[in-house]
């Protein structure tokens, strides 16, 4: 099932699908958040903040609107 | 010879930049850009050798300014060679730019920076196997310990003297029969960049290289937006986020062959993260750290700028005796006292301030800070970045200014620098405290504080809602907690209280004379007559605020410092009502930001949205203290 990552109950999850604009689609693939991606949940800032994932090896932290744009398959 | 260094940002390129020009360094400007990038010199190997400090940036595409300077850059400047800085650590990330920097055919050699502390990471990486793979030099480097960088330079000039052009990255064969496919219908154009690099560029849906195409062969873009349609319709994604893809799979495959890693052990960076991303000890945290940052920075820049002050106006007595002719006297040392004001400002605060500055930036800490606080900036239409240049202006609004070059886009520059000039910096809390804490109270002086922020609140919401474009969201690299080393906090300060200097001395030295000769001469006595029914009828203060509110435009400090001086005493409570007080001390906070941060402004600006700001805030600032003065009347009558 596909969820925004904004509501990811686990850590580990698979990009599946980026909506949005071309864009926010460009930023977030030149940053490697692109369809078939393993990422995996770190943490979270409160009152809507940036969610910081780890992604290839390395930190990366997305802001709560870009995230919603990001469509992940938990990987249980 | 010239050599371009490029990378992702956080990778240690302006250290390896330090380690090959030393001290022979100077900051650039490149025609028609007028952000400036290190530019320095050295001499090796028998070679006179240009280097340039190019920004941090992800990829080649055009979303944010950098990579576009960039991009301009070696299309304009066309370097010997590129030195591709990568963080060894994660090799894979950098790897995604490193292709594309393969693509725009300039020999190039690859510096693995930060290599001991991939093998602190229990990485192994085979260097040379990397080497193949890429088809260029790849040297391990550790830029802060001085490892690898000779022989880093060597490898450079070597591929700069062969014209060793690398060869590109093959992408899998739908994409390259398409690309070679346009490359045809390319050749024999005048490029900048090898046909190939624009194939795949206009595949990609590049704006910038379709519009130089659409000029000299349009008829290419119809087959194009054929092919890419085609490739949208094998992956079912758009023909940009395939390309990236793809480069993404061979980073990760060329990865997974030169790289060993044993069990991941967590590092002191992983533990300093935990509580410093904490949800509740985070803003403990960043609120103590910017508290003590501001505090050691306010007083020991008080006390030391009214020092130095003291210091040098002990000259005033022999140059009043040299020069007898008292007009010309009050001119010339009008002009020295702008010096004074100058020195008195840099040293004690704008120092301090720049190396505490590079110490927290080269820790990682700042990224923090804007992971924090993303969600506080989202009210005002920014994004957790732009906190960091807010907070700078605390201290002093011109590096806040020049430091809103870390947002990716003119929208978010611009709104970032016009709320910045609003922030309350140093020398307008002297005002704050030695007007309104002092005679109204602290809680009067805490009350002016939120009513600015209230204001930068609005005035945020506003430019957001009016200005053209979307607002952007949060994306960035949390680079590891690293120990900063503080020969390169003490040049990066240095280099930057150079720029300092360079934009605000002059201005402040030329204004201190300008006015000091319209007093003399009578203008400004007449100009306070005639801004009276604004200072007198519409403000409630004394005539002699004029002038005061004019020279505050030098500093804003001299406000306080000219008050006492019209008055002939610091007593202030003997002239001013309470409530006088407090509309010159909020006229004082909100009115243009000093002639040093209008020089900022102008300088990343231009001068029309230097002064639109400028003009924005007086009238701002007399509308507001007219009106809360009367709203406020009652209370401190």
């Amino acid at each position: 099932m596909l969820v925004p990552l904004t509501h990811l109950k686990g850590k580990k999850a698979i990009v599946r699908e980026i909506h949005g604009g071309v864009t926010a689609k460009q930023r977030l693939s030149d940053m490697g958040l692109l369809p078939g991606t393993q990422i995996k949940v770190l943490g979270n800032a409160p009152f809507k903040g940036p969610i910081r994932l780890e992604v290839k090896h390395s930190e990366l932290v997305v802001g709560w609107g870009l995230a919603s744009k990001i469509f992940v398959e938990e990987i249980v | 010879m010239k050599f371009a260094l490029a990378g992702n940002a956080n990778v240690g390129k302006s250290a390896i930049f330090n380690e090959l020009t030393g001290m022979h360094q100077h900051i650039g400007n490149w025609p028609g850009k007028t952000v400036e990038k290190a530019e320095g010199t050295f001499f090796f190997l028998d070679k006179d050798i240009d280097v340039i400090d190019l920004p941090g940036i992800y990829s080649f595409s055009t979303f944010s300014m950098e990579e576009l300077i960039s991009r301009n850059y070696l299309s304009e400047q066309r370097p010997d060679a590129i030195i591709n800085v990568v963080d060894s650590t994660i090799l894979e990330r950098n790897l995604f730019l490193t292709l594309q920097l393969i693509e725009l055919g300039f020999p190039m050699v690859m510096a693995l920076n930060m290599y001991d502390e991939a093998k602190m990471k229990g990485m192994e990486i085979d260097y040379k196997k990397l080497s193949k793979e890429l088809g260029i030099p790849v040297v391990p480097t550790v830029a802060i310990k001085r490892r690898g960088i000779s022989k880093m330079a060597t490898a450079a000039i070597r591929v700069a003297t062969r014209h060793a052009k690398p060869k590109p990255i093959q992408y899998g064969k739908e994409i390259e029969e398409r690309v070679s496919s346009i490359e045809k219908k390319l050749s024999g154009m005048d490029l900048a960049f090898p046909a190939r690099w624009f194939a795949i560029k206009l595949l990609e849906g590049d704006q910038e290289v379709i519009r130089i195409v659409e000029k000299k062969k349009p008829s290419i873009l119809k087959l194009v937006s054929k092919y890419s349609r085609e490739l949208e319709k094998i992956h079912g994604e758009p023909a940009n986020v395939v390309i990236s893809s793809e480069r993404y799979s061979i980073a990760a495959r060329i990865t997974s062959k030169v790289i060993k890693r044993s069990k991941y052990k967590e590092t002191i960076s992983d533990k300093l993260d935990k509580i410093t991303t904490n949800k509740f000890a985070g803003y403990i945290i960043m609120f103590l750290a910017m508290g003590l940052t501001l505090f050691t920075i306010f007083y020991l820049g008080s006390w030391l700028s009214d020092w130095l002050v003291n210091l040098l106006s002990v000259i005033q007595e022999p140059l009043k005796n040299t020069i007898r002719d008292p007009f010309l006297f009050s001119l010339v040392w009008s002009t020295v006292d702008g010096l004074i004001a100058g020195v008195a400002i840099v040293l004690p605060y704008i120092i301090p301030f720049y190396i505490i500055l590079s110490f927290v930036e080269d820790s990682g800490y700042l990224a923090r800070v804007a992971f924090l606080t993303d969600s506080l900036m989202h009210k005002i239409g920014l994004h957790g970045k732009a906190f960091i240049p807010m907070v700078l202006g605390f201290g002093c609004n011109v590096p806040a200014c020049l430091g809103c070059r870390i947002m990716e886009r003119p929208r978010e520059k611009f709104i970032t620098a016009f709320l910045v000039t609003l922030v309350p910096c140093a020398a307008r809390t002297v005002i704050i405290l030695g007007l309104v804490a002092a005679f109204l109270g602290f809680q009067w002086a805490v009350a002016l504080y939120i009513i600015d922020f209230i204001i930068i609140l609005l005035i945020g919401k506003l430019l957001n809602k009016f200005m053209p474009g979307e607002p952007v969201g949060l994306i960035m690299e949390m680079p590891p907690y690293r120990l900063p080393s503080i020969k390169v906090a003490l040049r990066s300060s240095w280099a930057r209280v150079k720029e300092f200097i360079k934009i605000a001395f002059p201005l402040i030295i030329a204004s201190s004379f300008v006015i000091e000769f319209l007093r003399q001469i009578g203008v400004l006595g007449e100009f306070s007559a005639v801004i009276s029914p604004i200072t007198v009828g519409w403000l409630g203060l004394p005539q002699a605020a004029g002038i005061l509110l004019i020279f505050g435009i030098l500093r804003k400090e001299l406000v306080l410092v000219m008050l006492a001086s019209v008055l002939g005493t610091t007593n202030f409570a003997t002239a001013l009502t309470q409530l006088q007080m407090f509309t010159l001390a909020l006229v004082s906070m909100l009115y243009v930001p000093c002639i040093a941060t209008i020089a900022a402004l102008k300088r990343e600006f231009g001068w029309k949205k230097a002064l639109y700001i400028a003009v924005f805030e007086i009238v701002f600032a007399i509308l507001v203290g007219g009106i809360l003065m009367r709203v406020l009347a009652p209370l401190l009558a």
